[in-house]
C-alpha cells in the first residue's frame, strides 16, 4: 500500500476506534449503577468489548503510521485534545436513562454489524481479519440490544414513553452514521472500506422496521446541520478531561 | 455455649437432639450440607446472614473502584479494572444465589441492604481518593478477602463452598493486578511513588480491620467454627495476612503507618500496634467516611431501575398470554 | 437454572441460576454471568419450576407413576452423584410425566446410582444455536488480562529483592 493511502487508512481507523472508545466509556459508566445486577455485568461486557475493539483499531492505525503499537494507542487516547477526536456525536452524549443508553447501543450496533460485514471483505487483509474477529463479538451485542428494545418499547406505558423520548433525542444524531469517515472516498474507491452512505440506506430500512415493531414512532427529521466528525458537542471536552485526568498527572510515567 | 455438648445445645436452640447429633456428625466426617438436608435453624440463619453480607459487599464493593473506570490511565488498566468490577457483580450474583438456596429471596436481601438493616464489609465505606487506591484495594483488600474466601471454600455448606471455589479463582486475578500495579509504581516516577505510599498508608489499617474483631470480641465465631462454616479465627487469618504482606511491601520501599510494627523472632510473626476498634465499630455502624454515599448510590440505582424491571416483567407476561 | 457445557466432549452440567423475566433474557444473562471466562461451548437455560427432582429416599417412598395416562414427550435426565459434584446430564427418556420420567431414567440407566435425579421436559429448555456459539463464547478468549498468569508478581518481587541486596 502506498504511503498516502496508509496515512489515510490510519485516519479512518482512528476515527472508528474513537467511536468505540467513547461509546465504551459511556457504557462503562453504568457499572455499579444498572437496573439489575445482571445488566451491570452485561454493560460492563459491552464496554470491555468496545474498548477492546478500539484498542485493536488504534493498533492497526499505529502500524500503518509506522508507530509502536504497544505505546501509540495510549498516546492517542490520553494526549490528544478533545478537538482532535474523530468520533461521531451520537456516542459522546451523556448516558441518560437506561432507555437512552440501550437504544443508542442498538442504533450503533445495528450499523456496526453492517460496516463490519463489509470491512471483513476488505481488500486490505489485516483490516479484514480484525473486522471478522470484532464482528463475532458485535453480533452478540446486537442480540443483547435487540432483546431489550421491544421489551422496553412494549413493556409498560412508562417504558414506552422513555423509549420514545430517547428515540426522539437520538434520531437526529444517528443521521451522523451516514457521514463519511476521514479518507473514506478514496479508500472506498480502492475497495478497502465500504461507503457509509450506502450502509446507512440499508441500516435505515432495517432499523426503522424494527423500531416500529417495538411500538416506537420513527419520525423522519432533517439531519443535524453539522455531522462532520471534527465537530463535537460540549459533552466531549468534559468526557475527555475525565478520561485523561490521571494519565496527565505525569505524562512521563508508565501507568 | 458452643463448647458445650450437643444435648445442651439442642435444648438451647430448641432442636431435636438426635437430628442435631446426626448433623454434627456429618460435618465432623467432612460431608457437605446441601439445600434439601436437615439443618438447625440457627445454622440456616447464620449462613443467610453471612452469605448475604458477603453478596452485599461485592455489590457495594463495585462502587469505590467503579468510580475510576473512566479515569484509568492506560487502555490496559481500563480493561483490567472494568473486568475486575464486572467480576464483583458476578460474585454478587453467585452469592445471592447461594443464599437463595437457603430460602432467602434476592428481593428480601436487597431490601434489607437498602433499608440499612443488612451489613456489608466496612472496607467499602472508605473513599478512593487517587488512582493508586485501586492498586491498594487489589493487593491489600482483595488479598485479605482471598484468605477469608479460601477458608470459606472449605465450609460445610455445599452451595457456599462451591461459590467460593469459583470466586477464589477469579480473585487471584484481582489481587495480582493490584500487586503488579503497586510494585511498578513503587519503582516508578516520583509522582507514582508518592501516590502508592499515600494509598498504602490509608488502606493498611482498614484492611487489618476487615478480618473482624479480635476472637475474644467476635460473638458469632464459636458457633460458626463448631458447624464448619468458618474453620479459622479472625486473628489467625489476620496474622497470616500481616506475615505475607509486610515483607513484600517493605521490599517495595513502602513504609507502613505503624511505629510499633516489629518482627517477633520467637514466634516468627510480624506484630502490629493496636488496631483502632472505635473506628471499626463506627464505620460498621454507618459512620464511616463514605457510608451515606455508598447507600445513596445503591438506592438511586435501585429506584432508577424500577421501571426497567417492571417493563421486562410486563413484557414477559404479555408474551406468555399470547 | 443454567446448564453449561465446557467442551465438546464434556457433559452438560448445572452451573447456577440467573434471575430473568423470560427465557431470552435468561440466556443473555447466563452468558454474561457464567462465560466471563472462556469455558463454554453450549448454554442451556431452564425455568426452575420446570425441573423435577427426586432423591433416592423420596424414590423409595414414591408410588409407581401412571405411564398410560398422557402423551409421551422427551425429558432430559440429569443426576447428582456425590455431595460435591454438580448435577450432570446422563441422557434422555420419553415419558408422560416428570414422575414417570424419573422411573424411566432408573430403568434406562440402571447402572447409575445417583443421590438425586433431576428431569425436565426438553421443551422447557432454551439452548443456544450452535451457530451462535462463536459470537457468544469467543469474546472471552481474547480477554487475556483476566488471567492471573498475566501478572508475574512472584518474579517481580524476586527481582525487587535481588535489586535490594545489590544496592
Amino acid at each position: 500500500m502506498e504511503r498516502a493511502r496508509q496515512y489515510a487508512l490510519s485516519g479512518y481507523l482512528i476515527a472508528l476506534a474513537d467511536d468505540e472508545l467513547i461509546l465504551g466509556h459511556r457504557d462503562s459508566e453504568w457499572t455499579g449503577h444498572a437496573p439489575i445486577l445482571e445488566e451491570d455485568i452485561a454493560f460492563a461486557n459491552l464496554a470491555l468489548d468496545e474498548i477492546g475493539h478500539a484498542k485493536l483499531w488504534y493498533e492497526l492505525g499505529a502500524d500503518l503510521l509506522g508507530q509502536d503499537k504497544t505505546t501509540y494507542p495510549d498516546r492517542l487516547v490520553y494526549f490528544r485534545e478533545p478537538a482532535q477526536f474523530r468520533n461521531m456525536q451520537l456516542v459522546e452524549l451523556p448516558k441518560g436513562d437506561w432507555a437512552f443508553s440501550t437504544l443508542r447501543q442498538y442504533l450503533f450496533d445495528a450499523f456496526e454489524a453492517l460496516r463490519l460485514e463489509a470491512l471483513s471483505q476488505s481488500s486490505y487483509t489485516p483490516l479484514a481479519e480484525i473486522a471478522a474477529r470484532i464482528r463475532t463479538e458485535e453480533l452478540y451485542h446486537l442480540r443483547h440490544s435487540q432483546a431489550w428494545v421491544p421489551r422496553l418499547g412494549l413493556g409498560t406505558e412508562e417504558s414506552h414513553a422513555r423509549m420514545q423520548a430517547a428515540l426522539d433525542a437520538l434520531w437526529p444524531y444517528a443521521q451522523g452514521l451516514a457521514a463519511p469517515l476521514p479518507g473514506e472516498q478514496d479508500l472506498h474507491a480502492a475497495g478497502i472500506v465500504p461507503s457509509s452512505a450506502a450502509l446507512f440506506e440499508r441500516w435505515s430500512g432495517e432499523v426503522s422496521q424494527f423500531l416500529v415493531e417495538a411500538g416506537l414512532q420513527v419520525e423522519l427529521r432533517s439531519p443535524l446541520a453539522d455531522m462532520h466528525r471534527s465537530s463535537h458537542s460540549e459533552h466531549l471536552p468534559a468526557l475527555i478531561h475525565d478520561l485523561q485526568s490521571v494519565a496527565r498527572l505525569d505524562p512521563e510515567a508508565i501507568w | 455455649m458452643y463448647g458445650a455438648d450437643v444435648e445442651q445445645i439442642a435444648i438451647q436452640l430448641n432442636e431435636d437432639p438426635q437430628k442435631l447429633a446426626d448433623f454434627e456428625a456429618r460435618i465432623a466426617r467432612g460431608e457437605k450440607i446441601e439445600p434439601g438436608d436437615w439443618m438447625p435453624a440457627e445454622y440456616r440463619r447464620q449462613l443467610i446472614r453471612m452469605i448475604s453480607q458477603h453478596a452485599h459487599s461485592e455489590v457495594v464493593g463495585m462502587l469505590p473502584e467503579g468510580a475510576w473506570i473512566t479515569k484509568a490511565p492506560s487502555l490496559r488498566r481500563k480493561l483490567i479494572l472494568l473486568a475486575k468490577v464486572q467480576d464483583e457483580a458476578g460474585h454478587g450474583q453467585y452469592l445471592y444465589h447461594a443464599a437463595e438456596t437457603l430460602g432467602a429471596t434476592r428481593e428480601e436481601m436487597l431490601d434489607a441492604l437498602l433499608e440499612g438493616k443488612a451489613k456489608y464489609s466496612s472496607i467499602f465505606n472508605y473513599h478512593t481518593t487517587t488512582w493508586a487506591d485501586n492498586g491498594a484495594i487489589g493487593w491489600l483488600v482483595d488479598g485479605a478477602a482471598i484468605l477469608n474466601q479460601t477458608m470459606l471454600a472449605r465450609c460445610s455448606y455445599g452451595p457456599y463452598s462451591r461459590a467460593m471455589v469459583r470466586i477464589c479463582m477469579e480473585e487471584n486475578f484481582h489481587r495480582k493486578q493490584g500487586q503488579e500495579m503497586i510494585i511498578l509504581y513503587s519503582q516508578g516516577t516520583p509522582t507514582q511513588r508518592a501516590m502508592v505510599q499515600d494509598a498504602i498508608t490509608r488502606w493498611w489499617w482498614p484492611t487489618l480491620m476487615m478480618f473482624g474483631p479480635h476472637d475474644a470480641d467476635s460473638p458469632n465465631s464459636g458457633v460458626l467454627i463448631r458447624w464448619g462454616i468458618k474453620t479459622r479465627t479472625n486473628d489467625e487469618l489476620r496474622q497470616d495476612f500481616i506475615n505475607q504482606l509486610v515483607p513484600d511491601l517493605q521490599a517495595c520501599g513502602i513504609v507502613l503507618p505503624d511505629p510499633d510494627l516489629h518482627y517477633d523472632e520467637a514466634t516468627g510473626n510480624w506484630r502490629t500496634g493496636a488496631i483502632d476498634w472505635d473506628e471499626f465499630w463506627a464505620v460498621l455502624k454507618g459512620n464511616g467516611p463514605a457510608n451515606a454515599e455508598r447507600m445513596a448510590a445503591r438506592r438511586q440505582a435501585h429506584a432508577d431501575g424500577y421501571w426497567v424491571r417492571e417493563a421486562a416483567a410486563a413484557y414477559a407476561v404479555k408474551n406468555q398470554n399470547q | 437454572m443454567v446448564f453449561q457445557q465446557e467442551g465438546p466432549d464434556q457433559p452438560v452440567v448445572h452451573n447456577g441460576t440467573v434471575h430473568a423475566p423470560d427465557a431470552e433474557l435468561a440466556m443473555l444473562n447466563a452468558r454474561d454471568v457464567f462465560v466471563r471466562r472462556p469455558e463454554a461451548v453450549a448454554l442451556w437455560v431452564v425455568p426452575a419450576d420446570a425441573i423435577f427432582t427426586q432423591t433416592q429416599e423420596e424414590l423409595a417412598k414414591a408410588e409407581p407413576a401412571d405411564q398410560a395416562a398422557s402423551e409421551l414427550s422427551d425429558y432430559y435426565v440429569f443426576a447428582k452423584f456425590s455431595q460435591q459434584a454438580q448435577c450432570r446430564q446422563v441422557g434422555q427418556v420419553q415419558a408422560g410425566s416428570p414422575q414417570a420420567a424419573v422411573q424411566a431414567a432408573i430403568a434406562t440407566f440402571a447402572d447409575k446410582q445417583p443421590l438425586w435425579w433431576w428431569v425436565f421436559p426438553a421443551s422447557a429448555v432454551l439452548k443456544n444455536e450452535s451457530s451462535e456459539a462463536e459470537p457468544m463464547f469467543s469474546a472471552a478468549r481474547y480477554k487475556t488480562y483476566k488471567d492471573q498468569a498475566e501478572y508475574p508478581v512472584v518474579t517481580m518481587m524476586r527481582a525487587l529483592r535481588d535489586k535490594g541486596r545489590l544496592d
